[in-house]
């Protein structure tokens, strides 16, 4: 059987008294494109800099295409390319001469696709470093990454700082690159990046993954939005069972679903209602509903201790 | 009225905040103000107490003044020295040119890190969102850098003066503080020099190296003066010969202020005139932006290693080959008027004792030590630099171990190293052969080589801090370097035992090729620098990559 691309068993990072990481089980497996998503500080990078050994972990293991992250790193190494977030290159070098370093380190470049790459994201290669802006310095470590057609990317928020010509043409690249059977583990903040790019998603808080799935699975778990519009007066429909987040404006109330529609709809069946739409979550929205499930949880604990 | 914010209950945080940048910079430049104030009042106050100590006879002093009074070989090296006989001459011959030295360095390099430096790293564009503008803010932090001047200055003034009150020394507080004004005037200067060339350049790099080359030209027109080859009022060309013109303790001459006043304040108001017209991140200077690519030394890590510190140990390269030429010529003659007990004395202390062209070429090795010295301590923190920016993840998120990694900075910067100890002996060889002074190339390249031993030890000492504390790499490798060269400064004349003297780098050197080179003792300490560098490896190996 073949080996996943990424595989972590309780995977955990702590920093002083600071759990960065906690117990990660994640799977990544060949030809699969992954979002990470989370907000600042739940623990992506921290994830991603495990994978590439550039930081030790407390406890746990990983594995990239079954090498051990720790011991293997450089047969590992081998099979990735990874873009990091903050584009931090050597100054006194032109983009061109960075690329030819990161290539001949590589040791692995498809020169023709490289030039093709620095054609699409409209690079000027005879610039020194110095002199790009931090969205072409990304574009320098994109196309570093691209270029050596790796077996798995690992991309940390890698459209930060391009324009949105330049991230749709990053969304090609990542549509060839899975098309060519490259695994790809992204990280991002830009919701519809990761709606558009991923077969699955997972979201993580404050160190831990607490969902992980595809679009569809995930939107089969959450509420749908549903907005009624009727024309007398509004029906109360706080106290029907798997209806939450009710919000009335004019002749129009909007709330969400759980589970049946059926209480709902035989709520509003007898109240006048002239239209009904119902709409899947999007992506932002799901994410969005797991943090605010959280604050909704915090919200009664804050309450009493504040009393 | 009361504003948008005032309504929203927007809080004015602070009394001025217009003066944020100066008192950041101020914050920064007072504390190392502090540090370098006491190393500037206990280089002085050793010179001063050491002389009474060793100098003790009427007879010994007038030995003094007869051997180096006059002598223009030493002047070319450390400055007229006059007075000799009585202990405010000496100390004045013995520390002004080692401290204007290093108060322009600290100057240069403070200036053009708070200017330049936080502009390259972005932090001004942050600064610059708030109540400031472009020449408000470089205004600002030019006043901060004179905050820590005025620190350096009252630090060394308070130590002088104290020392001064021993009834032996006896130098009385007016003359202390002219004297603590003249060795910190060239400070003073080069934070306008650094002020200056963080406008002109692209980068703090190339800002410190104008800085650093003023420095040099200034310091060759006034060596040219003081040897008697060009005629004295050239030392009115250079800043270094301004200070040198105050003549403090001996024949003070306030009037040599008013180019030190006026050079800083010009170069201060063009630095801020210029920071208002020129775009953020850009030069005055044209920076060439583009460049045709040159692929050559970019096939790996090690090769990418050469590449990156090329210039820099070019330049250091260049820099020790002059000082070893010119200490080569001037070594015979200098070397002849090393006569009387006193003197020799002072030249034993130093581990060169006897007489002649040899003596004096042992006691000079000391310098090419000390500058060797600096070049590993730029290579240690040259290669923290590359992981605290996160440079260093481009290359280790590929195939590359962190131990190849490591070895490779450690094999490129002992070869620079190397190199520069052989450069240092070839070319005082040629200065030495030019005068004849009957030394063999071999006995040079040796003692080249030997003054490299430090170099090497400071250079593991210092990648084995990288390797298990990352954040004191450069605190740990200067403070070494620092404390060992304030062992030499105040054992060369004072009194130290040698428990203290043995804990300077320095000391452990043999003064080649006044006597041979000890390649044993060498050897141990080669043996140190490579142990702590594998040690640092393999602490680098395991611990976590830790930026700023």
């Amino acid at each position: 059987m073949a080996a996943s691309a990424i595989r972590t068993e309780g995977l955990s990072k702590r920093y002083g008294g600071l759990d960065a990481l906690k117990d990660l089980d994640l799977e990544v497996g060949e030809g699969e494109v992954v979002g990470y998503l989370g907000p600042n500080g739940a623990g992506k990078t921290t994830t991603l800099r495990l994978l590439l050994a550039l930081i030790q972990p407390t406890a746990g293991r990983a594995e990239i295409f079954g090498l051990d992250c720790q011991r293997q790193s450089v047969e590992a190494h081998r099979l990735l390319a990874y873009v990091a977030g903050e584009a931090s290159l050597w100054p006194a070098l032109t983009g061109l001469e960075t690329l030819h370093l990161l290539g001949r380190v590589q040791g692995r470049v498809d020169e023709s696709y490289r030039d093709e790459l620095i054609g699409r994201f409209e690079l000027d290669p005879s610039k020194k470093v110095r002199a790009y802006s931090k969205g072409n310095r990304q574009k320098v470590i994109l196309i570093a990454a691209l270029m050596t057609r790796a077996d798995l990317l690992i991309l940390d928020e890698p459209t930060s700082g391009l324009d949105p010509l330049m991230e749709q043409q990053f969304r090609h690249c990542i549509h060839e690159a899975r098309d060519r059977g490259q695994s790809v583990f992204l990280s991002s903040h830009i919701m519809s990046e990761v709606e558009a790019l991923c077969d699955r998603v997972g979201i993580l808080r404050e160190g831990k993954l607490i969902e992980m799935g595809t679009l569809a699975e995930m939107r089969h778990l959450s509420s749908l939005s549903v907005e009624v519009t009727f024309d007398g007066v509004l029906p109360d429909l706080s106290g029907v069972p798997g209806v939450s987040a009710v919000h009335a404006e004019g002749h129009v109330v909007r709330c969400q679903v759980r589970g049946s529609a059926e209480p709902l709809l035989k709520a509003i069946a007898t109240s006048g209602a002239t239209r009904v739409l119902s709409r899947e979550p999007s992506l932002e929205e799901l994410f969005l509903a797991q943090y605010g499930r959280k604050s909704e949880e915090e919200m009664p604990a804050a309450e009493t201790s504040g009393n | 009225m009361e504003t948008e914010a005032a309504l929203l209950g927007v809080a004015r945080i602070g009394r001025s905040p217009g003066s944020v940048v100066a008192r950041l910079t101020a914050r920064k430049a007072i504390r190392s103000g502090i540090l370098w104030g006491y190393v500037f009042g206990v280089v002085v106050a050793s010179s001063a107490i050491s002389y009474v100590s060793i100098y003790k006879t009427q007879i010994a002093r007038d030995h003094l003044e007869a051997a180096f009074g006059a002598n223009h070989a030493t002047s070319a090296l450390f400055g007229p020295a006059s007075q000799l006989q009585t202990v405010a001459g000496f100390t004045v011959f013995k520390a002004s040119m080692t401290l204007m030295l290093l108060g322009a360095v600290w100057g240069l390099l403070i200036s053009t890190r708070l200017l330049r430096g936080e502009e390259d790293a972005g932090r001004w564009e942050v600064l610059l969102g708030g109540q400031t503008t472009r020449s408000g803010a470089t205004l600002q932090t030019v006043v901060g850098l004179a905050g820590g001047a005025a620190t350096l200055w009252a630090i060394t003034a308070i130590i002088t003066v104290v020392a001064g009150l021993s009834s032996k020394v006896q130098i009385s507080a007016g003359p202390a503080l002219f004297l603590a004004l003249a060795l910190v005037a060239t400070a003073v200067m080069w934070l306008a020099v650094g002020a200056l060339t963080s406008q002109l350049a692209a980068t703090r790099r190339q800002a410190a190296a104008y800085a650093a080359t003023v420095l040099g030209v200034s310091y060759a027109v006034r060596m040219v003066a003081d040897s008697g080859i060009g005629p004295n009022w050239l030392r009115w060309a250079s800043p270094l010969g301004w200070v040198e013109e105050l003549q403090p303790l001996t024949s003070p001459r306030p009037v040599a202020l008013l180019p030190i006043v006026a050079f800083t304040a010009a170069l201060s108001a063009v630095a801020v005139h210029l920071a208002g017209t020129r775009d953020l991140g850009t030069s005055t200077l044209p920076d060439r932006a583009n460049a045709t690519p040159h692929l050559q030394l970019l096939s790996g890590p090690v090769a990418m290693t050469m590449r990156l510190i090329r210039s820099t140990i070019v330049g250091w390269g260049v820099a020790i080959s002059l000082t070893g030429l010119l200490v080569g010529l001037v070594a015979k003659a200098a070397g002849a008027t090393i006569s009387g007990s006193s003197v020799e004395q002072v030249f034993s202390r130093l581990g060169a004792p006897g007489t002649g062209t040899a003596t004096y070429l042992g006691v000079s090795s000391l310098i090419v030590a000390v500058l060797i010295a600096f070049v590993a301590g730029g290579q240690v923190t040259a290669a923290r630099a590359e992981e605290a920016t996160g440079r260093l993840d481009h290359l280790l998120v590929r195939p590359v171990s962190r131990e190849r990694w490591f070895a490779g900075r450690c094999l490129v910067a002992a070869s620079g190293l190397v190199a520069c100890g052989v450069l240092s002996g070839v070319s005082t060889w040629l200065g030495a052969a030019s005068e004849h002074a009957g030394l063999g190339v071999d006995t040079m390249l040796g003692a080249g080589l030997n003054a490299v031993a430090p170099a090497l030890c400071l250079l593991g000492i210092g990648l084995f801090t990288m390797g298990v504390w990352p954040r004191a790499t450069s605190v740990s490798t200067y403070g070494v370097l620092g404390w060992s060269l304030l062992i030499e400064i105040v054992g060369g004349v004072g009194a130290l035992n040698h428990w203290i003297l043995d804990t300077s780098l320095f000391h452990q050197m043999s003064a080649a090729p006044a006597v041979p080179p000890n390649w044993a003792t060498g050897g141990i300490m080669l043996l140190i620098g490579l142990g702590c560098m594998a040690a640092g490896a393999m602490a680098f190996k395991r611990r976590d990559l830790t930026g700023e």
